[in-house]
This record gives C-alpha cells, sequence and structure tokens, in this order.
C-alpha cells in the first residue's frame, strides 16, 4: 500500500511539471490570440484582459481585407512546395551515389556538405546579393527558390543518406539480377521502401523553408512577393500600440497554418525528428 | 556507301551511344552533379566571395575596389567589436546552457511519463514542438507583444502580482534587453534539444536502467552514472548543432529588439547585416562574416571528429 501511494504521489509531480511545461510553452501563443481578438480599450485595459468577454473575430476579417497577408501565405506555399520539390529531386539521387557508390573525394564531399549546413545564410546572401544585382536577378523567385534549395538540401541529403545506408543491400542486388537499370532500381525498388525518410525530409525542410527569413529578406524588396516571415516584419513596422491586435491577429494568421499541420501530422513529425537526431 | 554499310554505322554507334550512357550511370556524376553544381554556385562561390570581399574596401554594388586589410583592422579596433562579442557570448552561451538543461529534463519528463503510462504527455510533447515549427520573425513578435513595458503588458502585471512594485523595462534597458532576447531564444530553441535528447531514450537499452535499479542504485545516480554517460554522445552532438544555430539567429532578434536599444542586442549575425545594409560597410561587414564563418566551420570540423570517432568506436 504504501508503494501505490509513493507512485501516486511522484505521478502528480510529473502531472505538475507537465502543466508547468505547457502553460510556459502555449501561454505567448495565447497571448497573442487574446490580443487578437481584443478591441482598443481591452488592449490598454489595466489589470489586463486574459478572456475577453466579447471576442472581436472582426479584427481578422480586417487584417485579411487590409494587409497583404493572404499574398504573403500564397507567397509561401509556393516557395515552400517549390523548394521540396527540388531538393526532393536533387538529394534522393545524390544520397543515393553517397550510399551505394565509392569514389574519390566522397569522405572530402561529405564534409562539405556539412560544414555548408552550418554556414549561416546571412554569410551567403551578401556576395548573392551583390551577385543578384549585377544580373538583374533580385525580387525573382528563380534564384530565390535555387537559394531555399541549396540551404534545403544538406540536411536533405545527409539525412537520406543515412536512410539508403539502414536498406540492406541484397534489396540492390536481387533488383539488377532482374535486369533493372540503376535509375529503375532507385525509383521502383528504393524509393518505395524509402517513403518514411522522404516524408521526413519534406517535414524538415518544408519548416525550414515557411521560417525561412534572411534570405528573402535580403534578396527580395517587392511587397508583392515577400513570403509571410518577411510580410509579417514589414506589417510590424507599420503598426503601433493602438494597432497591436491587427498585428496579433495577422501573427495568428501566419501560424496557423503550420499549427494545423503540426498538430495533424504530430506522429510523424516526431518521428522524423527523431530518427533525423539518431543519424546525426 | 551501300545503304546496309550506313545502316550497320547507324547501330553500332546507337549502341555506343546506349552504353556509354550506362557506364554514365554507374559512375556517381550524374548522381550528383546537381547537387555540387547548385551547392557550388550557391554556397562555395558566395563564401570565396565574402573572404575575398573582406579584404577589399568595396560597397554593396559596383566595381571599384582595392585589395586592402584594413576592413579587419578597422573592425577589431573598433569599440563596438568587443561590445558584439561580449552580447554574442552571453546569448549563445546562456541560450545553448538552458535550452540544453530544458530540453534534457523535459525530454526525461515525458520519456518517464510514457513508460508509467500517464495522460498528457503527448500534448506536453506537441506544445513544446509548436514552439519549434513557428518562424523565428513571429517569435520574436509575439515576446515583443508579451514584454510591453505599459501597465497592460502581461508579464509586468505578472511580476506585479509577484510582488514587484515598478514595471520591469524588458527592451528599453540595455541589460534588461538582452536577457529578453535570450529568454524568448530559449523558448524558441528548447525543443530542438528535447527532440534529440527523447530520440536517444528511444534507443535506450531500458534493463540497463532496471539493472541498476536492481543493485540498488538512486534515481540521481541512475541520472548521472547510467544515462548521461551513455547518452553522452547525442548530448555532444545536439551541443554542437545548437551552438551554431544560435551563433546563427538573426530574425528572432530582429523582430524582437532590432538590436537595440542602442546595440546592445546586435548579436553578429545581425551586427553583419546592419554594416553592410545599414551603414554600408562592406568590408567591415563581410570581414564580420569571415569571424562567423570560422566559427561555424570551426565547430563543423568538431562535429565531424566526434561522427568519425563514433562511426569508427561502433564499428569495433
Amino acid at each position: 500500500m504504501r508503494n501505490t501511494a509513493k507512485e501516486r504521489f511522484i505521478n502528480t509531480g510529473y502531472y505538475i511539471g507537465y502543466a508547468v511545461i505547457v502553460i510556459f510553452f502555449v501561454f505567448p501563443l495565447f497571448w497573442a490570440f487574446s490580443l487578437s481578438v481584443k478591441n482598443v480599450p481591452e488592449l490598454f485595459a489595466t489589470p489586463p484582459i486574459l478572456f475577453p468577454s466579447d471576442p472581436k473575430f472582426e479584427n481578422y476579417a480586417y487584417v485579411l481585407q487590409n494587409t497583404d497577408v493572404l499574398t504573403y501565405l500564397g507567397n509561401s506555399f509556393l516557395i515552400v512546395f517549390a523548394t521540396i520539390l527540388f531538393v526532393l529531386l536533387i538529394a534522393i539521387p545524390a544520397a543515393y551515389a553517397f550510399s551505394r557508390m565509392e569514389f574519390r573525394y566522397k569522405g572530402l564531399a561529405l564534409i562539405a556538405i556539412l560544414i555548408f549546413q552550418m554556414v549561416s545564410p546571412v554569410v551567403v546572401a551578401i556576395p548573392l546579393y551583390r551577385f543578384f544585382a549585377q544580373f538583374h536577378l533580385l525580387n525573382n523567385y528563380i534564384s530565390l527558390i535555387a537559394v531555399y534549395v541549396a540551404i534545403g538540401l544538406p540536411i536533405a541529403t545527409w539525412f537520406l543518406r543515412g536512410y539508403f545506408d539502414s536498406i540492406p543491400k541484397e534489396l540492390d542486388e536481387a533488383a539488377i539480377i532482374d535486369g533493372c537499370s540503376r535509375l529503375q532500381l532507385v525509383w521502383k525498388v528504393l524509393l518505395p521502401v524509402c517513403a518514411p525518410g522522404i516524408a521526413s525530409v519534406t517535414i524538415l525542410v518544408g519548416v525550414q523553408s515557411w521560417s525561412q527569413f534572411v534570405i528573402p529578406f535580403i534578396l527580395l524588396d517587392d511587397n508583392h512577393l515577400f513570403p509571410v516571415s518577411v510580410g509579417i516584419v514589414n506589417l510590424q513596422s507599420t503598426t503601433n500600440a493602438i494597432t497591436t491586435h491587427y498585428l496579433a491577429a495577422a501573427s495568428i494568421i501566419s501560424i496557423l497554418p503550420v499549427i494545423i499541420v503540426f498538430i495533424l501530422l504530430q506522429r510523424y513529425i516526431v518521428g522524423a525528428l527523431t530518427s533525423g537526431a539518431v543519424k546525426g | 556507301m551501300t545503304d546496309a554499310r550506313v545502316d550497320e554505322v547507324k547501330t553500332s554507334s546507337k549502341a555506343q551511344k546506349r552504353s556509354f550512357i550506362q557506364v554514365l550511370g554507374n559512375t556517381p556524376i550524374p548522381w550528383i552533379l546537381p547537387l555540387a553544381l547548385i551547392l557550388i554556385c550557391i554556397f562555395l562561390y558566395p563564401i570565396i566571395e565574402i573572404v575575398r570581399l573582406s579584404f577589399t574596401n568595396a560597397s554593396l554594388v559596383g566595381d571599384d575596389y582595392s585589395y586592402t586589410l584594413s576592413s579587419y583592422t578597422s573592425l577589431f579596433t573598433s569599440p563596438g567589436f568587443i561590445k558584439m562579442l561580449w552580447v554574442t557570448g552571453f546569448f549563445v552561451g546562456f541560450s545553448v546552457l538552458f535550452q540544453m538543461a530544458f530540453g534534457f529534463v523535459i525530454a526525461l519528463m515525458i520519456d518517464q511519463g510514457t513508460k508509467r503510462n500517464l495522460v498528457g504527455t503527448v500534448v506536453t510533447r506537441t506544445a513544446v514542438l509548436s514552439a519549434w515549427a513557428i518562424p523565428g520573425v513571429i517569435i520574436g513578435i509575439i515576446w515583443s507583444l508579451l514584454y510591453s513595458e505599459t501597465e497592460s503588458g502581461i508579464l509586468n502585471y505578472f511580476l506585479s502580482l509577484a510582488g514587484v512594485t515598478n514595471p520591469v523595462a524588458f527592451l528599453s534597458d540595455p541589460i534588461n534587453a538582452l536577457i529578453s532576447v535570450t529568454v524568448a531564444n530559449v523558448w524558441r530553441g528548447t525543443a530542438f534539444s528535447m527532440i534529440f535528447v527523447y530520440a536517444g531514450l528511444q534507443t535506450f537499452p531500458n534493463d540497463v536502467i532496471e539493472a541498476a535499479k536492481i543493485d540498488g542504485a538512486g534515481a540521481f545516480q541512475r541520472l548521472f552514472k547510467v544515462i548521461i554517460p551513455i547518452l553522452k554522445p547525442i548530448i555532444l552532438v545536439n551541443l554542437i548543432v545548437i551552438t551554431v544555430e544560435t551563433f546563427n539567429t538573426f530574425d528572432m532578434v530582429m523582430a524582437l529588439t532590432g538590436g537595440g536599444p542602442g546595440r546592445s542586442t546586435e548579436v553578429i549575425a545581425l551586427s553583419i547585416y546592419n554594416q553592410i545594409f545599414n551603414n554600408f560597410h562592406l568590408g567591415e561587414g563581410a570581414a564580420a562574416a569571415v569571424l562567423l564563418l570560422v566559427i561555424n566551420i570551426a565547430l563543423t570540423v568538431v562535429y565531424f571528429r566526434f561522427l568519425e570517432k563514433g562511426s569508427k568506436e561502433g564499428r569495433a
């Protein structure tokens, strides 16, 4: 009996811990939501109001109609989608070669890719800005997406290489004996087996690209081309204290897609992250 | 030439072509060429270019410049430089310390909770991880709302409930601002450390802990003598990755303080940007960028050494 009492005591400790953690991580988001459904007097009320009695959802309508938030979201979707597509198209064959072929300077190439993974985007953005300015490639989605793809490639290549490594080579040999070319082997045999790994890379590169800020901030200055990260900073610079509720609403709108995807896919995301972490 | 011979030549060249493609397909070249091209254009070329620019007096646009060391001398001797190093050091040091500590504790709690069949582990995990998925600039904006210094600011209200009489100048006082930025960054980065440690715990040989329990090891002994030593490799990798990430942080600080007040929260990545795009000192900014690059590469080399050592030990 004493033991169960002790267990119950420990469990209560865990629950209190969970509550503290959840409050610490959710409260900032809750507060932004709370601000987003207030009117001006409520914004300045003291003591501050946590739950406005009459939430003003019309603030959201105002933001959608009077700012370019929807354009920014659309731009972000386009950029992220194109980035994921090209990252996969380029990283899958490269990861296959790094996993299954032996060639000179392979180790050197892998360490170079790892270094690129660690290099700050600010460092590469400056020469790229000069270069793109010279060739009139600023405010251009093709050059912009090329940079996004380059930033996503190192982690995708390393991750997928690890995934290919975990697939037994006997599978390749069997396919070759059956008369598959290498291309058919990758496309028809290895890709289906790699589907979970590819899903993980999609999630990792998707989140990374959705959050990307420095690159579009430096390479774009046309408001209609901004992704949501740059657009919201632009919006922030034009808001003041009495439009805080609109800024909060715009912030909530721009994280809503991520949060929805996140909660729906959370099981897979944890899988993606944990397998990524273990494989380095 | 007769028709038959022409046909013969055609087929043989066709056969040659096919075999050439097949041979090429068996070399790594076509498989890694796209990757190599894009990484050379968008990483290698800019890296070489930034090093070159750091030894010039070039401006942001235009081709008129000469080679000089003045960027480095003026960077290292400027009074702001030492301060920027301090600010960056504080930001990186405390961010990494608390992200590791919180990430470790939370991962352990979720792992243990799952083993005890407690409800709420998934909710807790999701709450922490959602911070990872939110763009840094939006985290900066949300925290700037929390840090509001007026009487209707929520954190100041909580502090007043706790007995603090004067509103705290979270963002307008230089020292407070640096602490505030670091706290927001810990909020953002803890998820990453948590997932690393959590992943490590998933691969954990459970019988090891049971054996330690049977041998009479207390909770703290189990933690320091069993769990931490086994997780050491993953903790080290985590340490390097988040250190690099924190050195590279730009977006969150930009949205939260813009580096201010004054330059009191101007971490290195932000300082590079301001030097170049606000003060138009390309050379000096490039020199600072080279410094950041050296930090990035040094940490990567440590990481790679470590990976190599790990895989050799794993094979042995």
